[in-house]
């Protein structure tokens, strides 16, 4: 690997729990983060997946000074971001930018798009002369693909893709060298969000940029990344390449959540196995014991409540030279390999036209613009009516009769304790669905 | 056939215009089969399904045509007391987010067993030995403890658990779903759709569900209908729209997300922008965007041509349909 210019060792974030009015003591904390490790090498993109609640996000605020970690270090080129003077601090901020994840929400709704991208550099004017500034602000609006005319509008002109544009140029302006992506496209379209992708790979080989990419959707993470660490729970449990991390998992953790991805691929369904997790990650303000995933994990044994695992090389691949020989916490770490080869699948011949280029994708957007703005406010009056209607359509819901067939079991429930034998415990249910036609015969079409 | 649409059009009156979000929808549903409806925001997906559960404010909205037949009754000749007798009881909607369109301030207990008391003239005790066997029914671990929580004490993945229940309260023959897993995690996201598929199977329901994810719909659904600017533009059966699809804009979504089984390089995207609904262009609504578009597209209206008839008939929105098919 290259060197490293950002190294985070034993990251913290624990808010305290407190009681009582006047004086509060602390009952506890919520360890949002309890201890993270991981560089990120010049040029690369390091992906962070995780649920919600994993604390991908605060490792995010972290890093950019957005949130003071509880303990832990952030070196950026061997220098302590955690320990530096808040003057050394501000210059070393300047090359850590961050883009948000609602492009809706992160932009001052009073401010000048112009204004919006060009406020960094009053807080380092040493990066663009008074004089320059507006000419900078322009060529950034190039970069990320909208018209440099359109500075002086304001962000309810735009749509959410073209939103997220900005938030990037506003990112880019001080010239970083590392940006920390929060979801940076989870709140878009399908269609836009590739065109979002696609921006963010050009800039990166454009301004040789690091990204920490961070989002909970394992495909896009897969598209961007060299890099992928998977957390649960507050630490990464397995990290590595994205072939190591896709195409041979050893946390019974990554090969869950893989396999849960659904794949936009009928045929592939055959060839899955679907590991489902019962029950939901539990409080970070009340972490279980030993290995933190144990009580949702169908591997569990006594001595994952007891003992915590590290984050290394499982002892049974160390002496390998197989792709499984990566970090993994798991005391049972076993390759197990839940995303079938691509090859093993059919796929659509792409479009004649192939790719579209940069120039003309921003072209079309330019010309776009306009509309952009009817279609926001149409779909914003349909979630409203789409809410208000909610409720009361519960009143509505008006019987004529409710007798339940009664005697089916109500299944197993999910957050139970985990099984006592290894494989075959009560958190795992496989399923096979090389799609039969259904047993009974009320059942759904097969075609 | 469950539930027959049939051209049905929906407009929004407003101050910059007339907004046209459907623009001719045919579809159906039969009993025990699962139809999903993928678009973009703004393809009309919902609207429509807001007008078959007729919960489409009006005004603004219109419907200035169409049918909706559900048993083979027009439900838009209905009467809005007649309406409610058919909402809830034989068609239920499960919306997106929980959080929101649950009361914060019942009891979960309170809120499932308010149907059967306001409805069923239960008593409250009954009221609420039902709802704890719907809680129990999705999947709700300790039902009998947590009936008297609220809202807030449940995690995402329950809410929408509880929505279900609420949903199927009065066994309904037909249930719409409205991005049910869009704000859950994908383990948990695995779970409810799998509940949802189970419960269907169970009651032999009519499912219709709207997603713009293309993942979930190749897991659960019988047919796709891709909707575009108010419009169905390809209907097919689940394999082929995969296999080969027959339009150029499903073409376009389908190669515009990355895959988890491959790396790949720069993804394909759509150029442009989903059209405004003030100024649909005309011709074909897509063909701004579209790759394959020639003369007749920025004129004529494409109608929707059969690509195969049985045993499934599909049909596409495109003149150009046997190009884009055969790539």
């Amino acid at each position: 690997m290259a060197e490293a210019i950002l190294e985070v060792r034993d990251l913290h974030k624990h808010y305290p729990l407190t009681q009582g009015i006047l004086f509060k003591k602390q009952v506890g904390a919520v360890k949002a983060v309890d201890g993270v490790d991981f560089d990120l090498a010049a040029g690369e993109t390091l992906g962070i997946v995780g649920e919600s609640g994993c604390g991908k996000s605060t490792v995010a605020k972290m890093l950019v000074n957005l949130e003071k970690p509880t303990s832990g270090s952030i070196r950026y080129k061997g220098e302590d971001l955690t320990k530096l003077s808040p003057r050394a601090l501000k210059a070393v901020r300047r090359n850590i930018q961050m883009v948000f994840q609602d492009p809706y929400t992160s932009l001052n709704p009073r401010m000048t798009v112009g204004d919006i991208i060009g406020e960094p550099y009053e807080i380092h004017p040493e990066v663009a002369p008074k004089g320059d500034r507006r000419r900078k602000v322009q060529d950034l609006l190039d970069v990320v693909g909208l018209n440099p005319e359109y500075i002086n509008r304001y962000p309810h002109q735009f749509s959410g893709g073209q939103r997220q544009r900005i938030g990037i140029a506003r990112g880019l302006a001080l010239q970083p060298e590392i940006i920390v992506a929060d979801e940076p496209v989870s709140a878009l379209d399908v269609s836009v969000q590739a065109q979002v992708v696609n921006l963010l790979d050009r800039l990166q080989s454009e301004f040789s940029l690091s990204y920490v990419f961070i989002a909970h959707d394992l495909s896009i993470v897969r598209h961007i990344s060299d890099r992928v660490g998977v957390m649960y729970l507050g630490r990464i449990v397995e990290i590595g390449t994205d072939a190591q991390i896709y195409d041979h998992p050893t946390h019974p953790y990554t090969q869950a959540l893989l396999s849960a991805v659904p794949v936009p691929d009928p045929e592939a369904r055959a060839h899955r196995e679907r590991i489902i997790l019962t029950g939901d990650v539990p409080s970070p303000a009340n972490v279980p014991s030993g290995c933190r995933f144990r009580t949702r994990c169908w591997k569990a044994q006594e001595r994952c409540a007891l003992e915590v695992p590290l984050l290394a090389v499982p002892a049974v691949f160390r002496l390998t030279d197989s792709p499984a020989r990566h970090d993994s916490a798991c005391h049972f770490a076993e390759e197990k390999r839940v995303v079938p080869p691509e090859d093993s699948l059919p796929h659509p011949v792409p479009l004649e036209e192939g790719p579209a280029p940069a120039e003309a994708t921003r072209e079309a957007e330019s010309e776009a613009a306009a509309e952009a703005e009817a279609v926001a406010v149409a779909e914003a009056d349909e979630a409203a009516v789409r809410r208000a209607d909610a409720a009361a359509d519960a009143e509505e819901r008006a019987g004529e009769q409710t007798g339940e067939p009664s005697g089916e079991p109500p299944g197993e429930p999910s957050g139970e304790p985990p099984g006592e034998r290894p494989g075959e415990g009560t958190g795992e249910r496989t399923e096979r669905r090389p799609g039969e036609p259904p047993e009974e015969p009320g059942g759904p079409k097969s075609l | 056939m469950l539930l027959e649409v049939r051209d049905l059009h929906v407009e929004f009156h407003t101050r910059e215009g007339v907004a046209k979000a459907v623009n001719g929808v045919n579809y159906s549903v039969d009993a025990g089969e699962t139809l999903a409806v993928l678009g973009e925001s703004g393809s009309g997906k919902s609207v429509t399904a807001q007008a078959v559960m007729g919960i489409l404010d009006m005004p603004p909205g219109r419907i200035p045509k169409g049918e909706i037949l559900f048993q083979g009754q027009d439900l838009l000749t209905l009467k809005e007391e007649e309406r409610r007798k058919v909402r809830g009881a034989k068609m239920a909607m499960i919306f997106q987010d929980a959080l929101s369109s649950l009361n914060p301030v019942l009891s979960v207990g309170e809120q499932l067993g308010e149907m059967f008391i306001v409805h069923k003239g239960m008593s409250k005790k009954d009221a609420r030995a039902q709802a704890v066997e719907l809680m129990d029914r999705v999947r709700i671990p300790a039902a009998k403890e947590r009936v008297g929580q609220y809202p807030h004490q449940f995690s995402g993945g329950m809410r929408q658990r509880i929505m279900i229940a609420m949903a199927l309260a009065l066994e309904p023959e037909l249930i719409i779903a409205d991005e049910p897993t869009t704000a859950l995690d994908v383990t948990v996201q695995a779970q409810v759709m799998d509940l949802l598929a189970e419960l269907q199977r169970e009651y032999n329901m009519g499912l219709i569900l709207i997603t713009h994810d293309l993942g979930v719909v190749a897991d659960v659904a019988d047919k796709i209908a891709v909707m575009y600017a108010g419009r169905i533009v390809e209907q097919s059966p689940v394999h082929e729209i995969y296999k080969a699809p027959a339009h150029p804009y499903t073409r376009g979504l389908l190669d515009s997300i990355p895959r988890l089984d491959q790396k790949g390089q720069e993804l394909y995207a759509i150029k442009g922008l989903p059209p405004n609904l003030l100024a649909i262009p005309p011709g074909c609504a897509f063909n701004p965007r579209c790759p394959m578009a020639q003369d007749v597209c920025r004129t004529d209206v494409p109608p929707l041509y059969p690509v195969t008839e049985s045993p499934v008939p599909r049909t596409s929105a495109c003149h150009f349909w046997k190009e884009c098919l055969h790539g």
